[in-house]
């Protein structure tokens, strides 16, 4: 294996640092901000300040900022990993690299049928992977101690509505009279039904994800409470400041966390991929527009 | 400092969290995917040129190795030939040589039996003329004459050969 140059090995670094400031930056914004307060709340996210915008005014709060913290380190993590990218020489960042393309690539010729792969030039997968990586890194930051984005539902909603846009994308891809027609299916009276459970996909989507990680960091708070309560009161009478000391609060949380950031977060974010790649490709009446394309055919046939 | 609530819908923070997952995929796309996808195609066309050297490669060896047959058995059989070739001289040439000693042979067979038989002739000749004469002398000393020898050639002759006849 060559040498590295040194130039080579500044830019990782530079990289790196690219990944890994976002979040320590969000950490130091955190730390700042941080207004002390007594007891458990549960609330939402901190809002840093609020701009006038019409219809609504815009609160920038973690969520956002988050959000876009993890864009940044998500962009440098690509950098990162198709940083020297060669034929031959393999580095372990490049197989990482091979096998996050193929993987998802599989998946979605898997999940959704070979015509997706080919489809707007093969814009599924990095979108899947797109879902994916935004989801788990954004519930990821919560083992930082920071505010996952994701259990704010307006992140969620937004991810849903994307999805919800491209499914009806493809669902009227068949023309505007067949996808109004499809409500009609099987038959003509579950047509409300049929609306209903059409909005209720980007609704369902939005509120699993969503309530999924707020469920988990609401659930670590109470048990944590929970557990300095129950500490002080079986070890409250040890002489001075130890009596003070909540000592269940040690290592039994680590264990919670570990299901609900590590183990709920990618769970979560695999589901949306799935549900996304599921309902696009289910919403998406493959037979028809084949069979659409051919009369066209035929007809541009006919003409000439 | 304030919170949010739990649930507050915000249209604008919906619209900028699509924005994130577009700003996302256009990056993943670009310096993911983009860079991995031309590194495979170009792994691809790598190895689809080596397999197609190996190819050429070895049709070159195996027409080659044809060819080495092909010359291999035209030396072989042109081996074959010459040692056809020489067998039969020398077959040829041993008939003649034989021939040859045999007709010498013969030749020579036949020049001793003549001159054997010439003997021969030579000897009873001898052997009758001796024998004539002795038996004249006999006869002459017998008869206490002298017998013509002339007179009784025809006599004499064919006593003697009544003689060679029982011997």
């Amino acid at each position: 294996m060559e040498i590295r140059s040194h130039r080579f090995r500044v830019v990782d670094i530079l990289l790196l640092c690219g990944v890994i400031l976002p979040p320590v930056l969000g950490m130091v914004i955190k730390i700042l901000t941080n207004s002390p307060s007594g007891g458990i709340e549960i609330s939402g996210a901190r809002i840093y300040f609020t701009l006038d915008l019409p219809f609504q005014s815009l609160p920038i709060t973690e969520a956002q900022v988050n959000s876009w913290l993890v864009v940044i380190s998500i962009f440098f993590l690509c950098l990162y990993l198709t940083h020297g990218l060669a034929v031959k020489a393999v580095t372990k960042r490049q197989l990482l690299a091979e096998w996050i393309v193929k993987t998802t690539e599989n998946m979605i010729s898997g999940n959704m049928g070979d015509y997706f792969i080919k489809v707007a030039r093969g814009a599924f997968a990095p979108f899947v992977a797109g879902i994916m990586a935004l989801s788990a890194f954004s519930s990821l930051l919560s083992l930082l101690g920071l505010y996952a984005p994701t259990s704010d539902i307006n992140v969620s909603a937004g991810w849903a509505l994307l999805v919800f846009i491209l499914i009806t994308y493809y669902k009227m891809k068949c023309g505007l009279p067949h996808y109004l027609k499809s409500f009609a299916e099987p038959v003509a009276f579950l047509t409300p039904l049929n609306v209903i459970s059409e909005v209720a996909t980007p609704v369902s989507m939005a509120f699993r994800h969503y309530g999924n990680i707020l469920s988990g960091s609401v659930i670590s708070v109470l048990v944590a409470s929970a557990l300095q309560g129950l500490s002080s009161m079986l070890l409250g009478w040890l002489p001075g400041f130890l009596g003070d000391i909540p000592f269940l609060q040690i290592g039994i949380p680590a264990i919670l966390s570990l299901y609900f950031d590590i183990f709920g977060s990618l769970l979560q974010a695999f589901i949306f991929a799935m549900l996304t790649m599921l309902y696009v490709s289910g919403g998406f009446a493959i037979d028809d527009w084949e069979l659409l394309q051919a009369k066209k055919k035929q007809k541009l046939q006919t003409q000439q | 400092m304030q919170n949010l609530e739990v649930i507050s819908v915000n249209l604008w923070q919906i619209l900028i969290s699509l924005c994130n997952l577009l700003i996302i995929f256009l990056i993943l796309k670009k310096f993911l995917y983009a860079p991995v996808k031309k590194m495979l195609a170009a792994r691809q066309a790598e190895i689809d040129s080596d397999y197609a050297a190996a190819d050429e490669a070895r049709r070159a060896a195996e027409s080659d190795r044809a060819a080495y047959a092909e010359k291999l058995s035209a030396a072989q059989a042109e081996a074959d030939e010459m040692r056809k070739r020489a067998v039969a001289d020398a077959e040829h040439r041993s008939d003649k040589i034989l021939a040859e000693a045999k007709e010498k042979a013969d030749s020579m067979v036949r020049a001793a039996e003549n001159e054997i038989a010439l003997e021969r002739q030579k000897a009873t000749d001898d052997i009758k003329k001796e024998i004539a004469e002795v038996s004249t002398q006999i006869a002459g000393k017998l008869l206490e004459r002298e017998i013509d020898e002339n007179d009784h050639r025809e006599l004499i002759d064919s006593f003697i050969d009544k003689i060679g006849e029982r011997s």
